[in-house]
């Protein structure tokens, strides 16, 4: 387990910025105002990016690399070409610094979390002034984060769009934990 | 071969000839001049070890010839880079890391608005081009509409017998039709 260097912060807060607006410096701030206090830190280990307490990931260090297998929040990996791919494990975190949420309707929640992507139809709510290739997180309309995604269309170009058409690709929804059960907290 | 020739020389010379003597004298102190012997130099046999030994060319590492890799395991992706120092600086202090998310944050946001900026434009351009269809479908319309009335008239006029109202254009244009093409072909029943 390590911090991260300067090129893997950079690629992680490219990818988090996608999603959240400028509320996200929250999560790195000091805990309280005393010199000492405690913060939260990213932790990199088998690959995977954690969001831990800076206490917790000290403690961590005693145990040893092999043994340890997971700790704080999982927010994602760094893939073998240095990409960084968000798990749905991160999505409370995205979900609290969201920039932009589509709303969908029950009858659309569904084929959300069985892995499809969110078609017109099933929008209850679409953000005014959204570009297309933003991230998006998607929830229900009592906004309860399903998922997240990536805008397939601009607002103005979803208006004209037919009920079947495609307006939010799907990254990660809330299905994976069961779907991706054996992989998802599997390191190495 | 040289040497041999001028002792030969100098042995017909004591033999008489005071004047040639004398030419040949100075010829006989030049030779006599002290000079290193000569070195003799050995032509070396081809096989000899020495020459059959290469001499030693530089070879080139991988590295230094910086050649473009092929069907590396590394993926294309990774690039290390060159004439770094090895090591890992890590980002963890909290000012550090604010600074890169400060940077990050405004690179994202340039390009959010950018792309907003583009959108508007194309929107614009959009709206432009459907007003302009549809102003052309209107005038489409009512030239059809008109081209409607101006017979709906004529066949008024018809039926009233009176031929003197031909108001519209297209009426005009069958009228001229109808002229070109000679008299009127009509088939009349006794």
């Amino acid at each position: 387990m390590r911090p991260l260097t300067e090129e893997e912060t950079q690629t992680l807060f490219k990818k988090l910025a996608e999603y959240t607006g400028s509320s996200l410096k929250n999560l790195i701030a000091p805990l309280d105002n005393s010199p000492n206090a405690d913060r939260y830190v990213f932790r990199l280990s088998h690959n995977r990016v954690y969001y831990v307490r800076l206490s917790l990931a000290n403690l961590a260090t005693s145990v040893p690399r092999d043994n340890l297998l997971s700790l704080g929040i999982c927010m994602g990996k760094f893939t073998k070409t240095n990409k960084f791919r968000l798990h749905i494990t991160a999505l409370p975190i995205l979900a609290e610094h969201a920039r932009n949420k589509i709303y969908i309707r029950p009858n659309g929640v569904m084929p959300f979390l069985y892995g499809s992507n969110v078609s017109k139809a099933h929008v209850a709510t679409f953000p005014d002034n959204l570009v297309e290739h933003q991230g998006i997180i998607v929830c229900t309309q009592d906004d309860v984060p399903l998922g997240f995604g990536i805008t397939a269309r601009s607002t103005a170009e979803a208006r004209r769009l037919d009920p079947t058409a495609v307006v939010c690709f799907r990254q990660a929804d809330c299905g994976e934990y069961l779907r991706d059960e054996d992989t998802l907290f599997a390191s190495g | 071969m040289a040497p041999t020739k001028g002792a030969a020389k100098s042995k017909s010379s004591s033999k008489g000839d005071s004047k040639n003597n004398k030419v040949l004298g100075s010829k006989v102190n030049k030779k006599n001049l002290k000079r290193p012997p000569p070195k003799e130099v050995k032509s070396k046999a081809r096989t000899e070890k020495s020459l059959l030994k290469k001499s030693k060319k530089r070879e080139y590492t991988e590295a230094e010839l910086d050649l473009p890799k092929l069907n590396m395991i590394t993926p294309v992706g990774v690039v290390n880079p060159k004439g770094k120092k090895k090591g890992k600086t890590f980002v963890d202090d909290p000012e550090a890391m604010m600074t890169i998310f400060a940077m990050v944050n405004a690179e994202k946001e340039g390009q959010i608005e950018s792309k907003i900026m583009k959108a508007r434009q194309l929107e614009e351009i959009r709206e432009a081009k459907k007003k302009e269809a549809e102003a052309r479908q209107s005038e489409k319309k009512s030239k059809l509409e008109n081209a409607k009335e101006s017979i709906r008239q004529r066949r008024k006029g018809k039926s009233g017998d009176s031929e003197g109202t031909k108001l519209s254009d297209a009426a005009k244009a069958d009228e001229s039709k109808s002229k070109s093409s000679g008299k009127r072909k009509s088939v009349a029943f006794a």
